[in-house]
């Protein structure tokens, strides 16, 4: 291009009013409408507020976990082990929780109380985003077979405790309360309102403070952010522990709902919730993407799901549905970025 | 065959021209190379020497212009045209995989098969000969993985050598080789230029010309300074003589007497590639270092700032040194570094975004990021700096080369610095926009912060700087003070490694 050229570009050029992650954030909210008007057209009873509503409760965990996992994609780094973690809280604090004096080791536990069997669980958690935050930061292992490996660990861990079934028996009366309550005399569980409460300080963290940023400079660009001062080391520190940290409480609200800890709870949540981090607009390799766009394509995958059930597709068709799906919205994400710059 | 050969040219140019907009980077330049010798080419840096290059190796097209091998005509373009034309080129950037054997890597691209099965053939006699005629040290059947980079060198040239490459280009192969390897490479070389093999040698080490070369041609500004034998060169004052010619001109205006105030000090700073490196900057100075590219200029900004490993005392300010780039920020040093795209920029951001970064907690209350104080910020700099955009909404990635050092260097004044350290400030940037970063260099300086230069223009140094280290292999091996009297032969004679030999 000669220079005349690229001096009459320059002229040409306008303010974008929208940034591109507004941009893909709408883009995938226009696609989860229309997703959603579609499906109204082919399954009957589709078109209710009452299922909108379920789209957003039925996927509370999944949500909640892409909430991690889109800041550290945003960073630049892969978390594949929070199904781990979902599986391996649940089952520590059921452990924990159950009375010593069972009948056969399954139902025996710690005898703790809920609320202290529930932070030990948190604690465990924890710890599974600190061996990623070692392995990752300080001996830089790539992210994605550091968070298999802990994933299989934490998964691991939970089938050992559990005998590779479950714990259910044995628990004190409360251990069911925090997952079953009920909010504002409605039938929305306490899960599903702190998931929206953690969406929303999501975005805030995201949107307008320090933090935020750091994260997009350390993803856009490792080496520029070191090299202008900040600490990216400490700053992925942070971002494991707080992902593994919402994967353990995901993990004990989970075991509270259904007072069980299962060695299996969470299986390919991991996945679902790097799925629908993708569907947002979420760039796989790093310094884009945005949690309200991860929360349009958590609707965009219930929507595809729950209308091929209600389609009375056999639930075989799921993962197919997923997949056309994902290479669907990846596809007109790239197409849509690029025209938008060439324009 | 041979007999044709020895009476052709290796290779002949003829009035190769290459114009880039606004620039005539290599103008009608003519020369032959004479067959089985080591040929090499000289200038300084934008002289025209690689471009020269990319157009042999097929990675350019030239304006105008001929090129024959062997008296053939000869139009590569791509690396592989000029491979089959028999030049092979042995890049930097070593193209080896490091997870096959030595015979692996030679015979890759030339194996045998029958039915997509690999089958025994002459080949591999045919490479282990070669391999072993230039240096027989390498066993062919170690993994690459285990040789060290001299012997992967090797390898790279043996595989152009078995290919049938009659000429063989070779772009500062010694830039990362120790002593000894780099005197094995030369054994190489010579057995190479016996096996009727042409060897075009690049090297800013003029020691290195002498020891080797048989021809040299000296390029300047695009253009063909001379071509001959360097038997009837008169010794390393002629050869920098005509790479410089008279043209340096500077315009050095000295900025009055600077007190004897340091606010840095360094004191024997070694590392990996630096050796014993001691120094001081004054407030309100400009300080140049000087050196050919792998001297250790941007070692040394990049030891001071924190961003590598480094041993040696260092002060700045009353404090010792910073252990990382966010500790040196925060005791007021900053750096533009070499590479502005991967390494100062964040492209895919606006300049609005790209400003802050540096200090970006100075926008901030309470760990909330304020947006409007954001967008005035950026403003109030891009009309400082003149950064030429029409919005701060743009993107870093579409401005020129000039536009982006700007919002760089914007970077670092938002960073309230005392010390700016500059490496190759101006590489790649527009005439126009260099003068307008030299002026805001000097208006830095001006106000009593410090500025450390490091640069591999001679012309930069000599315009700017009030004082110049020249270095050399890891060494501070002078400092000149700057003037109208300043020896500019003597300065390339030390740069190019003539200091410790005393010629």
């Amino acid at each position: 291009m000669t220079d005349q050229a690229i001096a009459g570009r320059r002229l040409q050029a306008r303010d974008n009013k929208l940034s591109d992650e507004m941009f893909i954030t709408a883009l995938v909210a226009g696609a989860a409408i229309v997703l959603f008007l579609l499906a109204s057209m082919l399954v009957p009873n589709f078109f209710q507020f009452q299922n909108v509503v379920n789209l957003v409760t039925n996927n509370w965990s999944v949500i909640a976990l892409g909430v991690g996992v889109t800041f550290l994609l945003v960073s630049g780094n892969f978390d594949l082990s929070v199904g781990g973690i979902v599986a391996l809280s649940g089952v520590m604090a059921v452990w924990f929780a159950q009375a010593s004096d069972g009948t056969n080791p399954l139902s025996t536990g710690w005898g703790l109380p809920a609320w202290l069997a529930m932070m030990g669980a948190l604690l465990c958690a924890v710890m599974i985003g600190a061996l990623n935050a070692l392995f990752v930061v300080v001996l830089r292992v790539p992210s994605i077979i550091v968070t298999l490996g802990t994933m299989m660990l934490a998964r691991g861990i939970a089938q050992v405790v559990t005998q590779g079934s479950q714990r259910n028996t044995n628990l004190p009366s409360d251990f069911g309360a925090l997952g079953n309550m009920t909010m504002f005399g409605t039938s929305i569980k306490l899960p599903v309102v702190l998931m929206a409460a953690l969406i929303l300080i999501a975005v805030f963290v995201e949107r307008k403070t320090v933090f935020g940023r750091l994260t997009y400079l350390i993803g856009a660009n490792p080496v520029a952010s070191r090299l202008s001062g900040v600490d990216n080391a400490r700053h992925v520190v942070n971002l494991y522990l707080f992902s593994s940290l919402v994967a353990g409480g995901v993990g004990i609200l989970l075991a509270s709902e259904f007072k069980s800890g299962f060695s299996n709870r969470g299986t390919l949540m991991e996945f679902d919730a790097l799925v629908i981090s993708l569907l947002g607009g979420v760039a796989i390799a790093g310094g884009f993407g945005s949690v309200i766009g991860m929360f349009f394509g958590a609707i965009v995958l219930a929507t595809v799901t729950s209308a091929a059930t209600g389609l009375v597709l056999s639930p075989d068709w799921q993962f197919t549905l997923k997949a056309i799906a994902v290479f669907i919205a990846i596809m007109a994400q790239t197409w849509a970025l690029a025209r938008r710059h060439s324009s | 065959m041979v007999q044709t050969a020895l009476a052709e040219k290796a290779l002949s140019i003829k009035d190769l021209t290459k114009d880039y907009p606004g620039v005539r980077a290599v103008d009608t330049v003519s020369f032959d190379i004479e067959p089985n010798t080591v040929h090499c080419l000289v200038g300084e840096n934008g002289a025209g020497k690689s471009t020269i290059v990319k157009m042999l190796t097929g990675a350019l097209e030239p304006t105008s212009g001929t090129m024959a091998v062997l008296g053939k005509p000869y139009q590569p373009n791509s690396t592989q045209d000029a491979r089959n034309g028999g030049i092979g080129t042995l890049f930097q950037e070593l193209h080896v995989v490091d997870q096959l054997t030595v015979l692996e890597n030679l015979t890759m691209g030339m194996e045998v098969s029958r039915f997509g099965f690999l089958i025994k053939s002459d080949l591999e006699d045919r490479v282990t000969k070669t391999l072993a005629a230039i240096e027989p040290g390498i066993d062919p059947n170690a993994r690459v993985s285990s040789l060290s980079v001299a012997q992967k060198q090797i390898v790279e040239i043996a595989r152009a050598a078995s290919s049938g490459a009659n000429i063989i280009i070779m772009d500062e192969p010694t830039a990362a080789l120790s002593e000894r390897e780099v005197e094995r490479l030369f054994g190489v070389i010579r057995r190479l230029r016996d096996s009727d093999v042409t060897v075009i040698y690049i090297s800013h080490k003029l020691d290195e010309i002498f020891e080797l070369g048989d021809n040299v041609t000296v390029m300047r500004d695009g253009k063909h300074i001379a071509t001959k034998p360097l038997a009837q060169v008169n010794g390393r004052p002629e050869l920098i003589e005509m790479m410089v010619g008279r043209s340096i001109t500077h315009d050095y205006r000295p900025r009055g007497d600077i007190a004897d105030n340091p606010v840095l000090t360094v004191k024997g700073l070694n590392s990996h590639l630096l050796k014993d490196v001691s120094f001081q900057v004054n407030a309100g100075e400009i300080i140049g270092f000087y050196g050919l590219v792998g001297a250790g200029k941007t070692e040394v900004a990049r030891a001071i700032y924190g961003a590598d490993k480094a041993h040696g005392q260092v002060t700045f300010k009353g404090r010792p040194r910073a252990r990382s780039p966010k500790e040196a920020i925060a005791s007021g040093i900053a750096l533009v570094p070499e590479e502005r795209r991967t390494e100062g920029l964040f492209t895919a951001l606006t300049i609005r975004r790209n400003i802050p970064i540096m200090n970006i907690n100075k926008l901030a209350k309470f760990g909330i990021f304020q947006d409007d104080q954001e967008k005035s910020v950026a403003k109030e700099y891009v009309s400082k700096l003149g950064i030429a955009t029409n919005s701060v909404e743009k993107y870093a990635e579409k401005l020129s080369g000039g536009n982006q050092q700007k919002v760089v260097l914007a970077k670092c004044l938002f960073a309230d610095a005392d010390l700016l350290l500059l490496d190759e400030p101006t590489r790649g940037v527009d005439v126009g926009a260099k003068s307008e970063i030299y002026d805001l260099i000097r208006d830095f300086a001006n106000t009593g912060r410090a500025v450390c230069v490091f640069s591999s223009e001679l012309e930069e140094v000599l315009g700017l700087c009030d004082r110049i280290f020249l270095m050399y292999d890891g060494r501070v091996e002078a400092e000149i003070r700057n003037g109208a009297t300043v020896d500019i032969p003597k300065i390339l004679n030390i740069v190019t490694g003539g200091g410790k030999a005393g010629t």
